[in-house]
């Protein structure tokens, strides 16, 4: 591993984003008051991964940022026809109201469910690597460890409790072998 | 020779059933592997697809019995982000109180599990008694020990009146009497320090790279709380500071004694914002949509997708959710508990420990996890099944021996 800090300058939420706009994504802020008599504003950015991107995305975090980006999770979505990931870090943490979230949305046809690992570059996205990889039925690619994380070892291959399309599971009762009819 | 332990699994109530299995060279722990397939009871989905958003508050509160408070928390400010909810000024004071009982009550709990499991029970017993005070409070205002039923979307449910003050008060001043005899007992003991000292040592490094949380990371000198650095509620006004060990020691060394010094110091600040809530609290509503069906419909009607952190006692909570127009549920919901995150810690921390050492690194974390079932050692192609009795008796062993 080695980077134990970003390789860059400190940097708010606003010059990131501007950063990877020049950098060619899609990009956009969202903000939300918080306090009562200090008003502040919680900020989190939000940017477009092509999938094929999102090592580069991430190392371009690293890069950018001053600190070790810190990985939070990744979330996921069934859109139909799409499966959306999003990668969410925070960033600017340590440092009086000056933290922000930073995430990369991916989306995936559902005719090629393939990603990336990004554990090589995050040792912490282990966990959520795999249970995206069992939950949404998308393959990780160069994953070091392909076990399931939550579901139990004889839980059946091809549903995807996450999805809502025809693999989610529609009897959860049935589901494994033995249980009561 | 190498054998191997597996620890667990654990008890199925807890949200994060796991299965730790240790490599072992003698005494010596030499690998650790994390196996946390052992029973998942599908909160997300149920969130996904059976209820409705305000079903799904009472359902998170279940996620976890000790943060009944820190899950549905993080679900109504997610959720009212995305949907565009205000609430009212009183109710985010309200908010802040609630959020910092539930840290003074868990860090007790806590302090006294620690004492179990280094086999000091009059300990745990006396910090037991230490925190019925603050159960007591919580029952006062919610009616209820745990499970509370407190927030909601827009608000929180029941107000902290005029006479509950006083005897919050009392408790204030209880736990500021107590604090000293608590530092006492935990950080002067010299059994406690022989035991915690340079045991279980998480590096600033280790902290940053696994994405450590809480009081964790903290206590390895990683300056991370968001109610410091993303602050939520009303928690801007308190301006949070982060605690780290060297605060108390003047020096950052990452081991148990460590966390132990990290959260009596959380307690103490808990207990400062909590008095200058009570004080400053505004006058005024404490929820902006009493009906719940207008309200059920106005999520129903919203669309959008939000992350919200909030800084539970084991560290940051996150929950992440998206709503569809017309959809009746959450249509995306991820919780990330913090324990979720702090178990990739557990390598780091027991790698060239002993066995006798596991109970009180692995509690070190507070996990969400109160017992470890049962443990299998085979040695020599032969099963032996030590239980969670042995496995305590095995650390008792220690202190004892450390004592003589």
């Amino acid at each position: 591993m080695g980077i134990l800090r970003g390789g860059g300058k400190e940097m708010n939420a606003e010059e990131i984003m501007q950063k990877f706009q020049e950098a060619g994504y899609e990009a956009w802020i969202k903000e939300r008051e918080a306090g009562v008599k200090n008003k502040v504003k919680r900020k989190s950015v939000w940017i477009k991964v092509d999938r094929e991107k999102i090592r580069d995305a991430v190392e371009h975090l690293t890069e950018l940022a001053e600190e070790y980006p810190h990985f939070s999770i990744i979330s996921a979505s069934d859109e139909g026809d799409e499966i959306e990931l999003n990668y969410h870090f925070t960033l600017g943490y340590g440092k009086l109201l000056e933290e922000f979230v930073v995430t990369f949305k991916v989306t995936l046809p559902k005719s090629d469910l393939k990603i990336k690992s990004i554990t090589n570059l995050i040792p912490a996205a282990i966990f959520s690597e795999r249970e995206i990889r069992e939950m949404m039925g998308v393959e990780i690619e160069e994953l070091p460890d392909k076990r399931h994380l939550f579901l139990t070892k004889d839980f059946p291959d091809g549903i995807y409790p996450w999805r809502r399309d025809e693999t989610a599971p529609k009897e959860t009762n049935k589901l494994y072998e033995g249980w009561k009819k | 020779m190498k054998y191997e332990i597996p620890v667990g699994p654990i008890h199925p109530a807890l949200k994060e059933p796991i299965m730790l299995k240790f490599t072992l060279e003698g005494e010596r722990i030499v690998d650790v592997d994390v196996i946390a397939s052992q029973n998942h009871r599908g909160i997300e989905w149920i969130g996904m697809n059976r209820n409705n958003p305000v079903q799904s508050i009472y359902l998170s509160e279940r996620i976890c019995g000790i943060c009944n408070f820190c899950h549905p928390a993080c679900l109504v400010m997610a959720v009212e982000e995305a949907a565009d909810i205000e609430s009212p000024e009183r109710a985010e004071y309200i908010r802040v109180i609630q959020g910092e009982l539930e840290r003074i009550h868990s860090h007790l709990l806590w302090a006294g599990v620690a004492a179990h499991e280094l086999g000091f029970d009059s300990l745990l017993h006396y910090v037991w008694m230490v925190r019925e005070k603050v159960m007591d409070v919580l029952e006062l205002i919610n009616g209820n020990r745990v499970t509370k039923a407190i927030i909601m979307y827009g608000g929180v449910r029941r107000d902290i009146k005029d006479e509950h003050i006083p005897k919050i008060k009392r408790m204030l001043d209880y736990y500021k009497q107590a604090f000293g005899k608590l530092a006492k007992l935990f950080l002067e003991d010299k059994t406690i320090k022989m035991r915690t000292r340079e045991i279980g040592i998480l590096p600033y490094e280790e902290a940053i790279k696994l994405a450590t949380v809480g009081p964790t990371a903290r206590a390895s000198g990683v300056t991370k709380d968001v109610r410091q650095d993303m602050p939520y509620f009303a928690y801007p006004d308190f301006e949070v500071k982060a605690i780290t060990p060297d605060m108390l020691t003047g020096e950052t060394i990452g081991d148990t004694y460590d966390r132990i010094i990290v959260r009596l110091l959380e307690v103490k600040q808990s207990i400062e914002i909590i008095e200058q809530a009570l004080d400053e609290m505004p006058p005024g509503d404490i929820l902006a949509e009493p009906k719940i069906i207008k309200l059920i419909n106005q999520i129903k009607k919203a669309e959008g997708e939000a992350v919200a952190r909030h800084e539970a006692p084991r560290g940051e909570v996150i929950h992440y959710v998206k709503l569809k127009s017309g959809f009746e549920y959450l249509y995306a919901w991820k919780v990330r508990a913090p324990t979720y995150i702090n178990i990739l810690s557990w390598r780091p921390m027991l790698l060239d420990m002993q066995i006798a050492d596991i109970p009180i690194v692995a509690a070190s974390i507070d996990p969400c996890m109160s017992c470890t079932n049962r443990v299998v050692i085979v040695r020599n192609n032969k099963e032996e099944i030590l239980t969670a009795d042995d496995l305590h008796r095995l650390s008792v062993k220690k202190t004892r021996r450390l004592l003589r």
